[in-house]
Formats: structure tokens, sequence, C-alpha cells
């Protein structure tokens, strides 16, 4: 990325809104995000599909359809933010192109926060791209609503979380590939209690950590909203381990942003 | 899972099967009967529904160590039924009931498949096991299909999306190329 020396009084704009129309310009002018859409919306058309004319399926399985694609889309959705924002800084390391952004009229916070935010418009993409399969699944079960807010509140969360995440990794990390490969082992380790078999999820200890795991918990709110028509306030409980992860690590990734340094490591 | 079903639909079976032959050699658990309060229930593919059985203890002694399990099943082939879509809730532990006591348990399901159903109460007794369980006599369940799942349209949906995508991505690579 480049941003100029003047970047600072163009258009008598704060210098994190042209670091941020550059990132946006980047990412989705350039291409690559609308790929990333693209592959995302064959992934949803397939699934979405398969259990439209899946006329074997109950009641109770077509909600189960309706939570499954939601899920996909949220969680997919949530991944291609975690990547953006795990390239953000190590990949403009890499690339050599960290010099002249760090020399930029633009504070280092701010300069994480536009990517930050950048990388969150792959998720907000994504979202978009949800809705249509998710009201055309969801609209004779009469859970639209219910579906679109609940998997937009989670998903917002869990994309605030991973990205930012995947940003203080990015910030210290000395090459991409370490960025990439840390970033991607924390989600599959988050994600991973998500496939235990209902028996190893009961006892007090497992309900801990099903709790504690902003992926898990938010995973079992949508599951309880969408599939077992539980009301917000009921489930509740599921929600705060997102919203206070993606609280802290959002201000974690930008206070600590001030300790970039050009080599990574947090050192010169 | 479903799996898991099958296995314990067929062990309930093989229970009640082998309660049924018993009970013509002995007498039905002494004092206590189970009873529901409505014979039938009339509801559309996906509703909620609720109805209470009561289980009395005539006899002499207290009735403990008791069990009350809801069952459903399909009086025709299709559909299959797995009990655990139909209520989540369907296995509860008793409390003592005195003699001459009884005890009311509200049971809440959803209609997840149309069709014509069967519904029961089984009450089992944790002490006398040997003993024949008493079941509520059985609640004649219809459900009405409704239309959940319109399939029509999800082929062009499902091909405009990612065309949609993929056409504004190749335009705008040709677009910076140019």
């Amino acid at each position: 990325m480049s941003v100029h020396a003047g970047a600072r009084e163009r258009g008598g704009q704060p210098g994190w809104v042209v670091v941020l129309e550059q990132e946006l310009r980047e990412l989705w002018v350039a291409g690559r995000g609308l790929v990333l859409c693209f592959a995302l919306s064959i992934l949803l058309s397939a699934l979405a599909y398969l259990a439209a004319t899946n006329q074997a399926l109950n009641f109770l399985e077509q909600r189960e359809s309706v939570n499954l694609v939601v899920q996909v889309g949220m969680i997919v959705g949530a991944l291609l933010a975690l990547l953006a924002a795990a390239d953000a800084i190590s990949g403009e390391r890499e690339r050599g192109t960290l010099e002249s952004l760090l020399v930029a009229p633009v504070s280092r916070r701010q300069l994480a926060g536009a990517k930050l935010l950048a990388a969150l418009s792959l998720w907000l993409a994504a979202y978009v791209i949800l809705v249509p399969y998710a009201w055309f699944l969801a609209r004779d079960l009469g859970i639209v609503g219910t579906a679109l807010v609940a998997s937009f509140v989670v998903g917002t969360l869990l994309a605030c979380f991973l990205a930012s995440f995947g940003l203080l990794v990015s910030l210290f990390a000395s090459s991409n590939r370490v960025s990439l490969s840390v970033s991607l082992f924390a989600l599959l380790a988050l994600f991973a209690p998500t496939q235990l078999p209902g028996g190893a999820r009961q006892g007090w200890f497992a309900d801990l950590l099903l709790h504690v795991n902003p992926v898990t918990s938010g995973e079992r709110f949508v599951n309880r909203v969408i599939i077992s028509g539980s009301g917000w306030g009921q489930e509740f409980g599921w929600l705060v381990s997102p919203l206070v992860a993606a609280a802290l690590f959002g201000a974690g990734a930008v206070v600590l942003a001030s300790r970039l340094r050009l080599g990574g490591g947090g050192a010169g | 899972m479903r799996r898991l079903c099958i296995w314990a639909t067929a062990l309930l079976a093989a229970g009640a099967m082998l309660s049924a032959s018993a009970a013509a050699a002995t007498d039905p658990a002494p004092g206590l009967s189970a009873t529901v309060d409505r014979a039938q229930i009339s509801t559309q593919l996906g509703r909620s529904f609720e109805f209470r059985s009561t289980i009395t203890n005539s006899g002499p002694n207290a009735a403990s160590g008791l069990v009350a399990h809801l069952s459903v099943l399909s009086v025709r082939e299709e559909p299959y039924v797995d009990p655990e879509d139909w209520s989540p809730q369907r296995v509860v532990f008793l409390d003592p009931i005195a003699a001459g006591g009884s005890r009311t348990l509200r049971w809440r399901m959803t209609a997840v498949d149309a069709g014509a159903f069967g519904v029961y109460v089984t009450v089992l007794s944790k002490d006398r096991s040997a003993a024949p369980a008493p079941n509520t006599p059985t609640i004649a369940l219809r459900v009405s299909q409704r239309r959940t799942l319109n399939s029509g349209g999800i082929l062009p949906l499902a091909i405009a999306v990612p065309a949609l995508l993929g056409a504004l991505a190749i335009m705008l690579r040709l677009r910076r190329r140019g």
C-alpha cells in the first residue's frame, strides 16, 4: 500500500480515512475481495441447493439446514476477515512497503484501525452474500428475521475478534508465513470443540470451555436461537464471550499497534 | 445419532412387547395408573403443542423411583420418527408419589413431520423393573402438511449470485488491465 506524505490533509479527511479508502480500493478494486466472495457464493449455492431440494428433511432438519447455511456463511466471512487482517502488516513488511507506510503522517494506531476496518469489510460482504440464501431457506419456516439478525450479531462479533487477533499476530510476526500459520492454527483450535460429540460436551468443565471459547459460544447461541427457537434473553449467556473477546482483542490490536516496528517482533 | 435412535426405538419396542407379554401373566404395577388429558390432537407441521399426563398412585404405599418416558411413533410406515426431534425433553424422574396421590406432567412437543402418529407416556419403576409398566392411553396425533420448504427458485438463485459476483470480478480485472 502506498500512502503519500500529504495524505492527512487530503480533502480535510483524517489520516485513517485515507488509509481505509486506499485499503478498500486495493482489496475490492484489485479483485481479491471479489474473488473470495465469488468462492463463498459457490459454496453457499451448493449447500442451499442441497438443502432446498431434499424432500426427506423434516421440519426440524429444515431449521438445521438454515442453521448450517447461516453458520457456514458466518464462519467463512469471519475467516476471510482473519486472513485479510493477518496479512495486513506482515504482508506489507514482507513486500517491503511497510517502511513507506510508517513514514506517512498517520499514527500507527490509526493505521492499524484502518486496516482492521478494511479486513472487516470482507465479513460485511460475506454477510450480504449470505442474505438471499438465508432468506430463501428460512422464509417458509418463519425464521428469516431471527436467522439474519442472529447471524449478523454473532458473525460481526466473531469477525471483530478474529480480525483483531489476526492483526495482533501480524503486527509482531517477522514474516507473512508465520502470521498466517499462527492465525489459522488458532482458528482451527477454536473451532475444534464444535466438532466434539454431544457426550463430550457435558459436565461443568466442558460447559465452561464452551462458554469461554467465543467461537463455540457464538455457534451455540445461533444454534439455540435458530433450531430450538429460544429467546435472545434466555440464551444471552452464550453471547458474553464473543462480546468480551471482540472488545478486548479489538482494543488490544489498536493499542498495541503503537509498538509496531519495521522488522516485526516488537523491536526495531 | 440416527443409529442410536433406531437402537433406542428397537429397545423400547422390545421393552413394550416384553411388558405386554408379562401383563398377560401378572398384574400391572399395583395401584399405579397413568392417564392423559386428551384423546386426540390435530395440528400443523412445525407447530408446537402440549398435553398433560397424570400418574396416580392408588396403592397403599408411596411409589418411588418412577421414571416417565414420552414416546411417539408413526402408525404408518412413513415417515420415519426420530422422537428426539419431536421433543428434546422426553424423560422425567419423578419424586415419590404418596399413597392416594398423583403427579401431573406437562409434555411439550413440536410436529416435525406430517402424518398420523401415536403419542403415549410410559411409567417405569426403577425398584420394580420386572413389573409391567403402565402406559397412558395413546393420543391420536394428526399433523397436516404445511409448506415449509419451497425448492422452486433455488436453482436460479444458486446460479445468479455466483454469476453476478464472477462477472463483477472479471469486469474489474478487465478494466484494470485496460
